[in-house]
């Protein structure tokens, strides 16, 4: 641990079973084994795997991380670990000062007890006097702005409310390091600007932040660094956008296991391969020149428009298109069209590729490409940037050229 | 400022560190227990049409059942020197203490599940809640007994300003016992359900509805000396041997089971959650 950091992990391992009835008999060997006064082996027994995996970064005061990362990646156990409800199998965390946690939404809450009677309990937790109680339960109230339902049972609270008093509570309680787990999904627009300001003022007087969020806005808004995790492990750790930038990429990598499936005769003319290159740079970039190539075998000739289209990875929407309806007089075997795109509109990520040669007279089909069969993968790249960013998190798909006045 | 460590070691490596903050939880737990408890008193008869009358109905029941099979004759029980529904009823008393002292650890636990996997709440406050329930439960079974006293005009002993100590004793035990249960209670419903059985056959085995025989199972049972000294020094008589000896096992007892659970608490958290 450097000197001035107030968290510190090191190569943190915790291991998990899926399977209830293994999962409880292990809790029943973990317990015994507690007895023992040597370590139990980082070992996986049948059924475990590693929530999380040989996990170190450090976190100085005043400064804030983003955990990012997929559905089941470990974010929470990294979080519950840190918070102490969890026991490490592998590995250390080190904490300098008070932590205070905010997990799933105030479900630390008793629901039997008014909103007044749970700050009390979290004030007493903290070991505050009566006095600082009531001051801290004037502040908390003031913020989450609930006067009115304080006294009412938490369990008669909408989860915005919940929310709010949990996040007032924790943030209040002035801790040294702050733990917050996706709790600012939940309650209204202006109540994220406030805990989001709230929370740079946190930072400010020197306070810790960790936060595992999916909303972009709030990661790049508060964190300067993030640490992206899949499957318990750091995959890349560096600035928060450049973690986002990364978890985007990999989300669209995730659906490569397509297979190439060759594409069927249904006329004289077959596409045998759509290519993209770009001319400008060495990758496909929004705004560059594209060069887009079929290739066809034909075999007879035939009179022909030819055209492509470009689709969302998944092959949903289509996004753009372009067809030439001018004759091609096509002959017999093998040969190419191409084209090129000036100033490609489309923003980073990945996109299918798929085109089309048919009878000039009739319009009908003579020749398709990744219709039935897999189509050609087009992928964009982009850098790191926030407006890079806020455009993949809108899903936006392509740009338009504007002169603004 | 100080540093908090925490590794796949057993606690127990570090029995200073351990023992401190086991106490430095205990000794938040009396505030928020009370908070507990208060709100929980005062929320847990909303949704009943007889309220409080529901901490004595089941005494109530259960004694009058039994004074009225004694008074038929449907089986044989010995005569009792005082009145028998009086020595019934402060044999349900004790009794009502004990098994309630057992249930409470695992019960408050399980309910207040989501909180345990997602607060740092000290298992103590939550355990220590039910204790001040169970207390509460007495205290107003007392009453009754005051008022069937005066009833049966059934003098009590100057010994009678000991009752509190039987009475803590009994819960003493009932809850060392239970909280031993709780680490793999938590875990697996079938001790839950166990207990309740095993207080079932406890309850034949315990002088509650007949007179302490002479020797015996009755007589190895560790209820049997608490119970029969409680009642010895209400209503006088001789009181039994072993008193001590079973509060001192409980006091241990206790201590074991709650530093047991302790060592447990992570793992359970980790299963639970």
């Amino acid at each position: 641990m450097t000197n001035d950091a107030v968290l510190a992990v090191s190569h943190l391992s915790k291991k998990y079973c899926r399977e209830l009835r293994r999962a409880l008999w292990y809790g029943v060997v973990d317990t015994a084994r507690e007895l023992l006064p040597s370590a139990s082996p980082l070992t996986l027994r049948a059924g475990e795997f590693l929530a999380l995996d040989d996990v170190s970064f450090e976190v100085r005061a005043g400064e804030s991380l983003a955990i990012v990362g997929a559905n089941g990646a470990g974010k929470s156990t990294l979080l519950r670990v840190l918070y102490g409800l969890l026991k490490p199998d592998g590995g250390e965390v080190r904490l300098r000062g008070r932590v205070e946690a905010l997990i799933e939404l105030g479900t630390g809450f008793n629901p039997l007890l008014t909103g007044r009677e749970n700050v009390g309990v979290g004030a007493a937790l903290y070991g505050l006097t009566r006095r600082e109680t009531d001051a801290l339960l004037d502040e908390v109230v003031d913020f989450a702005e609930i006067s009115d339902a304080i006294d009412a049972p938490v369990q008669s609270y909408s989860s915005g409310m919940k929310a709010r008093l949990a996040y007032a509570l924790a943030a209040h309680l002035k801790p040294d390091i702050l733990l917050v787990d996706e709790v600012l999904a939940v309650g209204d627009a202006a109540f994220q600007r406030k805990c989001v300001s709230h929370m740079h003022a946190y930072l400010e007087r020197g306070g810790a932040l960790l936060l595992v969020s999916h909303n972009t806005y709030q990661i790049q808004s508060l964190c300067r660094r993030g640490i992206l995790l899949d499957r318990g492990r750091i995959t890349f750790s560096g600035t928060a956008i450049e973690t986002l930038n990364h978890m985007f990429e990999r989300r669209l990598g995730a659906d490569d296991a397509m297979t190439r499936i060759a594409a069927p005769a249904i006329g004289p003319i077959v596409i045998t391969d759509v290519l993209a290159e770009p001319l400008q740079s060495d990758e496909v970039r929004n705004g560059e020149p594209l060069r887009i190539t079929i290739r066809y075998r034909a075999d007879e000739p035939v009179d022909a428009a030819w055209g492509f289209s470009i689709w969302t990875a998944d092959q949903w929407v289509c996004v753009c298109g372009a067809s030439d309806l001018r004759r091609r007089s096509l002959a017999a075997g093998d040969g190419e069209l191409t084209c090129v795109v000036p100033r490609l509109p489309l923003v980073g990520g990945r996109y299918s590729l798929r085109a089309a040669i048919q009878d000039f007279e009739t319009k009908q089909p003579l020749a398709l490409y990744g219709w039935h069969d897999a189509a050609a993968t087009l992928d964009v790249r982009t850098d790191a940037t926030l407006l890079a960013n806020a455009q993949m998190q809108l899903n936006q798909l392509v740009t338009v050229e504007v002169e603004w006045s | 400022m100080s540093e908090i460590v925490y590794t796949s070691e057993s606690e127990l490596r570090y029995p200073r560190r351990f023992l401190a903050e086991a106490f430095a939880d205990l000794r938040h737990a009396p505030g928020v227990a009370w908070r507990l408890f208060r709100s929980h008193a005062q929320a847990r008869h909303r949704r009943t049409a007889l309220g409080y009358l529901w901490l004595l109905l089941p005494t109530l029941a259960t004694t009058l059942i039994w004074v009225y099979v004694q008074s038929r004759r449907i089986i044989a029980i010995e005569t009792t020197a005082i009145p028998y529904p009086i020595y019934v009823l402060t044999g349900m008393i004790c009794w009502q203490v004990f098994v309630d002292a057992l249930n409470a650890p695992l019960q408050q636990l399980t309910a207040a599940r989501q909180t345990i996997t997602r607060s740092r709440v000290p298992h103590e406050a939550l355990i220590l809640a039910g204790v001040f329930d169970v207390l509460l439960n007495c205290a107003v079974r007392l009453l009754v007994l005051a008022a069937a006293l005066i009833a049966f005009q059934v003098p009590v002993a100057a010994t009678a300003l000991l009752l509190p100590v039987g009475l803590g004793a009994l819960a003493m035990l009932g809850f060392a016992l239970g909280l031993l249960a709780v680490p793999l209670g938590m875990l697996y419903d079938d001790v839950s359900r166990a207990l309740l059985m095993i207080a079932t056959f406890w309850f034949f085995l315990t002088p509650v509805i007949y007179p302490t025989p002479a020797a015996g199972i009755v007589r190895l049972n560790p209820v049997t000396p608490l119970l029969d000294t409680t009642r010895s020094w209400l209503l006088g008589g001789t009181t039994a041997n072993g008193f001590a000896a079973v509060t001192f096992f409980a006091i241990a007892t206790l201590i074991v089971a709650w530093l047991f659970h302790r060592l447990a608490r992570p793992h359970l958290v980790a299963r639970l959650g």
